[in-house]
């Protein structure tokens, strides 16, 4: 659901010969309707790697709505008329029916109706719910993709995008095509308010009952006050049960276009044969609007330390946030680096230091780009205390690193270190599957063009220990920090 | 003027439902069952018994490998519960041949190789992986962490402590405190069923690790599966050095009853607003006869949004994000087959008891024809996608051989599964699968439950530990 697959990918380095090869393969198609489709030839199997990527996600909810994004990413997998209905004309009747006693029921909540109008109202909205299920096969567009041998069917939603994947033989081309086009052309939100009871449950088991995530959803609050990085991508309990089919309706249509897409398939495919098939269905879908101005509030500069706290039934656990600049912004790039120096494996300063030397915490890892990459973001640095240790020694241990890092030089060893790594794991990205399918359809939508991840080489490559310095020194400091901790109930830090 | 009609209404149908009238029913689309292209690796044996498989693949600079060893939690003694856990970390971290922990760290990361230790119920591995340019000198490390490690002290009390640390930490989360408690009740009077404490792990000593890797790491009945860019005869000659010095030997290991697990609800409380509900019995060894239709049982039962779990606890009721269950493979003693939920703590009881209709439904009813072609269609059709990583096929066939299992183990499988009737299928959900012993484990906040577990079967109260 978050974005983490892309903190991995985005410290990025060229290597040579290989990259070349991979670049001179891609095929990069626009169709009229602006769809971008990138196709990577790879024939270790029979198979193809799908991935729908649009540039929507949790900052484009209007204040109210928020997890709108997550909650139309699930009805995406409902269907269609051809998808899914028994009988269209008198299901499309049966679903009208289910908003109009929704409306009515709201109506009667709103205006303060009797406890016996307000049951009889509820009777006959479960009974439209209930009328229109038996008209309905249910989840018929996973059945397609599993009849034929489809793995990873699964969707994410983040804050600044969402995509759908699948993997299938290659030879069912077509069925992904003919169920993708039909679903981008004619969703159907059926069982709206059953998804919506199954998304308050997907919302208590990752931040209600999970402390990481119940912590991480303070903390996100506490150092965005204003921009939109701060609510909670899968919105609030409340935001969830106020949610509606017709305002669900409204953000797919205003968002899910094609001009708003890539599509990208990574395998066996051969490129001028299969854009053939794409052009023919996807092509039908017509371009929409462009992004609407949102008006996204900037989060204004951080002038003091924020701090924050949950009690909570687990063992001690801690974050610090750091606000920063996003990408392309030099200073992002350098934030990368200075991630992989402090916790990029056992050598790195922080693991070694808290970890190892100090015996202080269980483990440390860090972030340098969440909880999106579209807007300033925040660097994170993540850590577990070790009894009898404590969150605030973790605290003075890491801020013993961070003024390290502003008053020495990296040495060019440990630079080099970490050019090193970050070429590898570019590298291992390049294997292909579906990592390398979500990776071209992120940087193809957000930076300009897949042919940047070809380019950060030459940015990683010249960043200098006097960089990394001066960035320490303007980002690391007390004013611009958030810090978050979960205390034990009844214990200790 | 009939084909005509049809052909209007056809088309009108179609726009009705806003497709263009030639876009074919997806559901009627036929495809043809690709077969997968085989990668068949290069065997071949070093002189002190080693087995090798190798996959040449030449398109990236990059070579991997993961030597298997017959080696896991099982053959811990009983009052070292976590020893082969904490074995893997020393061995990795603890230093080897000459070099010190740091040293070994250091190399690795600045060639920004890997060498990783991992284990589990029966193997332990150890695996590389590196750019071409450096692998002897990776080669070496991986040969010093297998043969000659050296188990620094120091960094054997820093992992017991990070486990200690790791036992306090794992009532953190209700789902890893159900499947703890399910995985050692249904596997109750094996080993597999138990569980590390602080004593077990605070009783670890160097002594320990260097013991049991004097008994399990040996090089015959061991399997190399290595795969990249190297030129096979070249490399076999590289690992005759590396590995020189590794002695073979016997390798006496201990057999176990199967488990005798006590059917009955296990409850664990914990303050939460959603049960995590676990539930299930043994039934046979993986491959075995019954073993075939219980698999495709069990994705009728729990795989994916077409099953009937998902169905019915969520798709209908909203009851649950996360619900589903399988056969596990069960190697050496029987695997088992389970459902899970997590859903609201106030329908603890309704969901506990729909899960359990949906197993009677198994045995009372024989599935639908149109069901079973669903499983069994993704079944036979994914099997391409067992081919799509050439270190993954070759480290698949080593623990294959391992195991003990037929070279054509999974084309007999493909051939039952292509065979099985929904009589066959009820046949063996009868045979193996009976709701009334089975295993259920709750972790939940009872004051909330809409009706005590007590309604629902006798209940054992189980501590938090």
């Amino acid at each position: 659901m978050g974005p983490l697959i892309w903190l991995l990918l985005l410290t990025l380095l060229l290597p040579g010969a290989t990259a070349q090869q991979l670049r001179e393969q891609i095929r990069k198609y626009t169709l009229e309707s602006g769809l971008r489709v990138l196709m990577v030839p790879d024939k270790t199997a029979p198979v193809i790697h799908f991935n729908l990527m649009f540039d929507v996600g949790g900052v484009d909810e209007a204040p109210g709505l928020g997890g709108i994004a997550h909650m139309v990413e699930h009805m995406a997998f409902k269907g269609t008329p051809s998808i899914g209905s028994l009988d269209w004309p008198k299901e499309k009747a049966a679903l009208e029916a289910i908003d109009k006693a929704r409306a009515e029921l709201d109506r009667a909540i709103a205006n303060r109706a009797s406890q016996e109008e307000i049951q009889r109202l509820t009777a006959r909205f479960n009974q439209a719910r209930e009328e229109a299920q038996k008209l309905a096969l249910p989840n018929a567009l996973d059945q397609l993709f599993t009849n034929n041998g489809a793995q990873g069917l699964n969707a994410s939603t983040g804050y600044d995008r969402t995509d759908y994947r699948v993997s299938l033989p290659s030879n069912r081309l077509e069925l992904y095509l003919r169920v993708y086009a039909d679903v981008m052309l004619n969703a159907v939100f059926r069982s709206f308010y059953e998804e919506v009871d199954v998304v308050l449950e997907e919302r208590r088991q990752i931040a209600e009952n999970d402390p990481n995530g119940a912590l991480r959803e303070v903390f996100l609050r506490t150092a965005f006050q204003v921009h939109p990085y701060g609510r909670p991508l899968i919105g609030s309990r409340e935001e969830i049960q106020g949610y509606r089919v017709d305002k669900a309706m409204e953000f797919w249509k205003t968002h899910y276009h094609p001009n708003r897409a890539v599509l990208v398939l990574v395998g066996d495919v051969e490129p001028e044969r299969d854009i053939q098939l794409i052009r023919r269905y996807m092509g039908v879908i017509p371009k929409g609007p462009d992004r609407p101005n949102l008006n996204i509030p900037a989060e204004p500069p951080q002038t003091a330390e924020r701090r924050v706290s949950i009690e909570y039934n687990a063992q001690p656990s801690l974050l610090i946030g750091f606000h920063k600049p996003t990408y392309p912004n030099r200073e992002a790039y350098v934030m990368d680096v200075i991630d992989s120096i402090l916790t990029e494996g056992r050598t790195s300063r922080l693991f070694r230091r808290l970890v190892i030397q100090e015996q202080a915490a269980l483990n440390v890892s860090a972030s340098s780009a969440s909880p999106g990459f579209r807007y300033p973001n925040l660097f994170v640095i993540s850590a577990q205390p070790r009894a009898p240790r404590t969150t605030q020694d973790l605290e003075r241990l890491i801020y013993e690193e961070l003024e390290r890092l502003k008053n020495e030089l990296v040495s060019p060893q440990e630079l080099q270190k970490v050019r090193n790594q970050t070429r590898a794991a570019y590298l291992r990205v390049l294997q292909g599957g579906p990592g390398l399918a979500q990776t071209l359809a992120f940087y193809e939508l957000f930076f300009g063009g897949y042919q940047r991840i070809f380019e950060e080489e030459a940015i990683y490559n010249t960043i200098t220990a006097e960089e990394i310095q001066q960035v320490a020194r303007k980002y690391f400091t007390p004013q611009n920090r958030t810090v978050a901790t979960l205390i034990t109930r009844g214990g200790s830090r | 003027m009939k084909a005509i009609w049809s052909l209007l209404s056809l088309l009108t149908l179609a726009l009705a439902q806003g497709v263009p009238a030639d876009w074919p029913d997806p559901f009627k689309m036929q495809f043809q069952r690709l077969q997968p292209s085989v990668i068949r690796p290069t065997e071949a044996q070093l002189s002190n018994g080693l087995k090798v498989l190798l996959v040449e693949d030449r398109a990236l600079p990059f070579v991997s490998g993961r030597v298997y060893l017959r080696a896991g939690a099982i053959f811990e003694p009983d009052d070292k519960v976590g020893l082969s856990g904490i074995f893997s970390s020393v061995l990795r971290t603890g230093g080897a041949g000459e070099r010190t922990p740091d040293q070994v760290d250091e190399i690795l990361e600045t060639l920004a190789a890997t060498v990783s230790v991992s284990t589990d119920n029966l193997f332990t591995s150890v695996a590389f992986n590196t750019l071409t340019e450096n692998l002897d000198q990776v080669l070496q490390i991986w040969a010093d962490v297998l043969v000659r490690p050296r188990f620094a002290q120091e960094r054997l009390d820093l992992e017991k402590g990070r486990a200690l640390e790791a036992i306090r930490r794992r009532n953190d989360q209700p789902t890893q405190i159900a499947v703890r408690e399910f995985v050692r009740r249904i596997n109750e009077g094996h080993p597999a069923g138990r569980i590390s404490s602080a004593a077990s792990i605070q009783s670890i000593t160097r002594d320990d690790l260097v013991a049991f890797h004097q008994r399990f790491f040996k090089p015959n009945g061991a399997v190399l599966a290595i795969t990249g860019d190297f030129n096979t005869q070249e490399i076999v000659a590289r690992l005759e050095r590396a590995l020189r010095g590794w002695q073979p030997g016997p390798v006496n290991l201990p057999t176990f009853a199967p488990p005798q697990p006590k059917p009955g609800i296990y409850f664990l409380q914990k303050e939460t607003n959603q049960s995590v509900i676990y539930m299930g019995n043994p039934t046979v060894t993986a491959f075995a006869p019954g073993y075939s239709e219980l698999d495709l049982a069990s994705r009728v039962l729990g795989d994916g949004f077409n099953s009937r779990l998902f169905l019915e606890v969520r798709t209908k009721r909203g009851l649950a994000y996360a619900t589903g269950g399988a056969q596990t493979q069960g190697f050496g003693w029987p695997g088992f087959i389970y459902g899970a939920s997590i859903s609201r703590v106030e329908k603890t009881a309704e969901v506990l008891e729909l899960m359990l209709a949906q197993f009677r439904d198994l045995r009372e009813r024989p599935v639908s024809q149109e069901e079973l072609e669903l499983f069994r269609n993704s079944i036979l059709n994914a099997e391409v996608f067992r081919f799509t990583s050439k270190q993954a096929v070759a480290e698949r066939i080593a623990r294959t051989q391992m195991l003990g299992l037929p070279p054509d183990y999974y084309e007999q499988y493909i051939r039952q599964i292509q065979a099985i009737t929904p009589a066959d299928l009820q046949r063996a959900v009868q045979q193996y699968v009976r709701p009334e012993q089975f295993v259920i484990v709750v972790v939940g906040d009872k004051r909330q439950f809409d009706r005590p577990l007590q309604s629902l079967g006798s209940v054992v109260e189980v501590p938090l530990e």
